[in-house]
């Protein structure tokens, strides 16, 4: 429940303090985006699981984010930067996909 | 020292399908052996920090939104006037495809007149005496009369030599030319002292006369006419010499100083 509220004030604070991003760091908003909700629906369902561990959730949230950053700046530098962020965000999905997948299961019993 | 478990790789796709939650978890999980005592500032912070992102590029969706439509509708206004430039092009085309096609027809009749004129003009030199001319006809030398020298009447004439050009053209002879001269509408066919001239130059006895025309009827219906008769009569009477034979192949000079000094093609082209 604190946790919800936390990721409520996240979301308000970041709409109405509107902390102002990078120029260079605006196109990796989006696939870091989905790279965090990665790590929180995984981390969702380590939880219903019962194997929850604040120091995995919060290692790998910030390494998604980043890596994923890295992928695509990378690919952005070779000149692939679309098709490598094509990639990492399906690969990412199916992730989401398979966990919301088993949080279902925990949540309906099915 | 404990040598690590042997580990087990997988391939791409198993990892993504298989792997979905984080392999940490379960590890941290059995080393532990239980549920992990609850921290709860980190996970709050953590996710605090998901919230800020999901909200920042919301909003920065958002703001963009309007410089995206801004453009888009650009863009298509754009397309609009180019496919109305377009279609404006291909009328433009086909209306100078179609005045091309005009412009090759009235060619075409043009080539056709300068071509029906250039034969008209070939006809009326060769009438006019203005180009040289081939062709069969007739060819006559008259000559004085032998001995003739003291009487009056075996001495060719201009005016017998008038008569029989004449004679020749009304039998329709199509160039006539004496002595290599070639008789126009404008020529002369004179006494001057005791030569004939023809277009003013002097010729001397016998006198050649060429005609083109055909040469089947040519000579048969020069002799019917009246200048025939007379040069018949002339022959047989003074002795004057008169001979007509056929030729195949005669060539007529062209007539050197045809100029027309104050007529004009009536209508002016």
């Amino acid at each position: 429940m604190v946790a919800l509220v936390g990721l409520v004030v996240g979301v308000l604070a970041g709409i109405f303090l509107e902390p102002s991003v990078p120029d260079s760091l605006q196109p990796y908003l989006p696939i870091a985006v989905v790279a965090a909700l990665d790590a929180v629906f995984g981390g969702l369902r380590a939880y219903l699981d019962g194997i929850f561990d604040d120091k995995v959730f919060v290692v790998s949230f910030v390494s998604n984010v980043l890596i994923a950053g890295l992928i695509v700046y990378l690919g952005d530098q070779l000149g692939v930067g679309g098709q490598l962020s094509t990639g990492v965000i399906v690969v990412l999905g199916i992730r989401i996909f398979s966990n919301v997948a088993a949080i279902r299961r925990h949540v309906f019993h099915a | 020292m404990t040598t690590p478990p042997p580990r087990h790789y997988d391939d791409l796709l198993t990892q993504v399908l298989g792997g979905a939650l984080d392999p940490d978890y379960r590890v941290t999980a059995s080393r532990r052996g239980g549920a992990a005592p609850g921290r709860r500032t980190t996970v709050v912070v953590t996710l605090a920090a998901f919230g800020v992102l999901l909200g920042v590029s919301a909003l920065q969706t958002e703001r963009d939104r309007p410089a995206q439509l801004a453009e888009r509708a650009q863009l298509v206004a754009e397309i609009h006037s180019r496919q109305g430039r377009l279609a404006s092009l291909h009328t433009q085309l086909t209306s100078l495809q179609e005045g091309v096609a005009a412009q090759q027809v009235r060619l075409a009749t043009e080539i056709d007149g300068e071509r029906s004129l250039d034969s008209r003009l070939s006809e009326l030199t060769t009438v006019a005496g203005a180009t040289a001319v081939s062709g069969p006809g007739v060819k006559i030398t008259v000559a004085d009369a032998k001995g003739s020298g003291s009487g009056i009447g075996g001495v060719v004439r201009d005016s017998d030599l008038q008569l029989l050009a004449n004679g020749l053209w009304e039998a329709g002879a199509e160039a006539v030319s004496i002595g290599g001269e070639r008789l126009t509408s404008l020529s002369s066919i004179r006494f001057a002292g005791r030569a004939i001239t023809v277009n003013y130059r002097s010729l001397t006895p016998p006198y050649v006369i060429e005609a083109v025309g055909d040469p089947d009827t040519l000579a048969a219906r020069f002799l019917q006419t009246e200048a025939g008769g007379v040069w018949l009569s002339l022959k047989a009477n003074y002795g004057i010499g008169f001979n007509v034979e056929t030729a195949s192949d005669l060539t007529l000079p062209a007539e050197p100083q045809s100029r027309l000094l104050y007529a004009r093609m009536a209508g002016g082209r």
